[in-house]
């Protein structure tokens, strides 16, 4: 029954020998909807980086697609169908919304060698590209530059660059920080339609408990240089050491 | 949009213009005897400087990536020509063509190295190549001529100063284009991405590297095509033109010009030569302080017009727009 898309198996990290992980391991089923918790400093998007290629990891393997992609280059792990929007907004600011999602589609279809025709001369990239920003509402924008939209917009043009790759794994660093309450429920929501409609396995790290015991099907709490728990929400919510821990007498 | 590389119909009227204007520019010099003779060879420059600030703004404006050291390409394009047509005896139609990709083939080698680094770290190993390669040329006497350069490169009797200045004011026109065309491909806005966020570039599957170095080779071409052209009109090659100060010119070109745009270096270019020769002829004196000049032209572009002066005319003409 066991299908992983991802699989952590002993991974350690240490910074100058700060140890951040140690030998921690676990596996991310197909179509999953997920969420990463763990206080402050618990090492949550360091874990990111180390799936993405950005950092590596000093032991331990990382097997996506059943290919160990510890070592390779974050742009070679993106085209295995792994993408990523980031915790602090990080898109393309001078550019405009419509070109940041083009150049993506571009790179995805390998077509950045082409050195004769206009990049907005492909219908087929722009429709895609529409479809894209339709999902994420932001559509009516495509024409602005992507530096001047409000902080919740660019965070959902974040999410629709990765969605322009059409990942197999996606994963979202606090999609959702930094936006007013309204936003919040907003981009919750567009997550979950996504998730609903594409079939994307995701991964997400969430502060917010509401949203994480609301969506997720699997909660993983990391603490103390390893992972604490794993499990369903309710459960999650029930285990001592995550309340002594982690979550205090809030829950 | 940031980078202003899409003509609107009275920027092509404008460019048209300007294009026929420049083509019928020598034919009224020509009758202004030595003067004038003088005059073209001096238009003849400009256009030609003109096409080597717009190669390094490939990398400069549209990569975003300092090179100090693009004078390389421009002096082995001009080495090459040299070379070809005094020790081979090759035809201009033959030695031209071989300049930029002589300079390709040496961008493609130092780019290797260069384009591993990020910042003022390939700033900086630009600069060392561009005057490791100025070394080489200055030491080796038997070869480049060393601190003497090459003189007396042959000029073809059909190619007077009117022929040279159409041959190379045709040259820098196809170049516009095609650089232009680059500029707005997939490749382009590749670059321009790079340009925008590097780390973020990776993360959409770039790889940033490739294209960074297939960038700089491309510029390392035009750049060397134009220290060719050059190398023909002066009939000589000489060391000067692979110095460090060399690669300042077109940098300071793209300031004052406007780097987000893509011509604004080529009016860079010009403006800064008409400038000294200006000055030079209004009082010979004056070339002694045209560094005081270029300081101070300098300051009030990076204060008060940033973008160039390409920037200036659009807040001038286009306020509506912005």
């Amino acid at each position: 029954m066991s299908d992983p898309i991802l699989s952590i198996q002993n991974l350690s990290k240490s910074f100058e020998g700060n140890q951040v992980f140690n030998d921690i391991s676990f596996s991310v089923e197909r179509g999953e909807l997920s969420a990463i918790i763990g206080p402050n400093g618990a090492g949550k998007t360091t874990l990111f980086n180390l799936i993405t290629g950005a950092l590596v990891p000093d032991q331990g393997k990382v097997i996506f697609e059943g290919q160990d992609i510890v070592g390779m280059e974050p742009f070679d792990i993106v085209r295995l169908g792994m993408a990523r929007a980031f915790q602090r907004t990080n898109i393309f600011p001078k550019m405009t919304v419509l070109e940041n999602i083009v150049i993506t589609i571009i790179t995805r279809l390998n077509t950045n060698l082409r050195f004769v025709r206009h990049w907005n001369s492909s219908k087929e990239i722009k429709k895609r590209a529409f479809e894209i920003l339709e999902s994420v509402g932001l559509a009516d924008k495509a024409s602005h530059q992507s530096g001047t939209l409000a902080h919740g917009n660019q965070k959902r043009l974040d999410i629709g660059v990765a969605l322009a790759l059409e990942p197999k794994l996606l994963l979202l660093d606090e999609p959702v920080a930094g936006m007013s309450p309204e936003e919040r429920w907003e981009t919750v929501d567009l997550v979950k339609d996504l998730w609903n409609q594409m079939k994307i396995t995701m991964v997400y790290i969430e502060h917010d408990m509401d949203i994480v015991f609301g969506i997720s099907q699997i909660v993983r709490v990391l603490c103390y240089k390893t992972l604490l728990a794993e499990g369903p929400p309710d459960e999650i919510s029930a285990n001592h050491q995550v309340i002594e821990a982690y979550l205090g007498e809030e829950v | 949009m940031n980078d202003q590389t899409y003509p609107s119909r009275s920027g092509w009227i404008a460019g048209i213009i300007v294009t026929v204007i420049l083509f019928v520019l020598p034919v009224f010099l020509g009758n202004l005897g030595k003067t004038g003779e003088y005059w073209i060879w001096v238009s003849t420059e400009m256009i030609i400087m003109a096409l080597f600030a717009m190669s390094l703004n490939l990398i400069l404006g549209f990569g975003g990536m300092v090179s100090f050291g693009h004078a390389a390409f421009f002096g082995v394009g001009a080495y090459t020509v040299a070379l070809l047509m005094k020790k081979a005896d090759f035809p201009l139609y033959l030695a031209l063509p071989a300049a930029p990709m002589v300079a390709a083939v040496t961008a493609a080698f130092i780019g290797w190295f260069c384009v591993r680094l990020s910042g003022l770290y390939f700033s900086i190993l630009t600069l060392a190549f561009g005057q490791l390669l100025f070394m080489i040329v200055f030491q080796w006497y038997t070869f480049t001529g060393g601190d003497d350069g090459l003189h007396g490169v042959p000029r073809p009797e059909i190619l007077g100063p009117i022929n040279y200045y159409w041959l190379c004011l045709i040259i820098f026109m196809v170049c516009f284009l095609v650089i232009r065309m680059i500029v707005n491909s997939s490749f382009g806005l590749t670059i321009k991405t790079i340009r925008e966020n590097l780390d973020r570039a990776k993360f959409v599957g770039i790889n940033v590297r490739r294209y960074q170095l297939l960038n700089f080779v491309i510029a390392g071409a035009f750049a060397g095509l134009s220290g060719g052209m050059l190398c023909e009109l002066n009939r000589f090659a000489q060391t000067e033109f692979l110095h460090w100060s060399k690669s300042a010119e077109p940098i300071l070109a793209s300031l004052v010009g406007g780097m987000y745009s893509l011509a604004g270096p080529a009016i860079g270019s010009s403006v800064l030569i008409f400038l000294k020769i200006f000055l030079q002829q209004v009082h010979r004196s004056m070339v002694e302080i045209w560094a005081i000049f270029l300081g101070v032209l300098l300051l009030i572009v990076v204060l008060f017009a940033p973008q160039g002066l390409v920037g200036l005319y659009q807040n001038i003409f286009h306020k509506s727009r912005s």
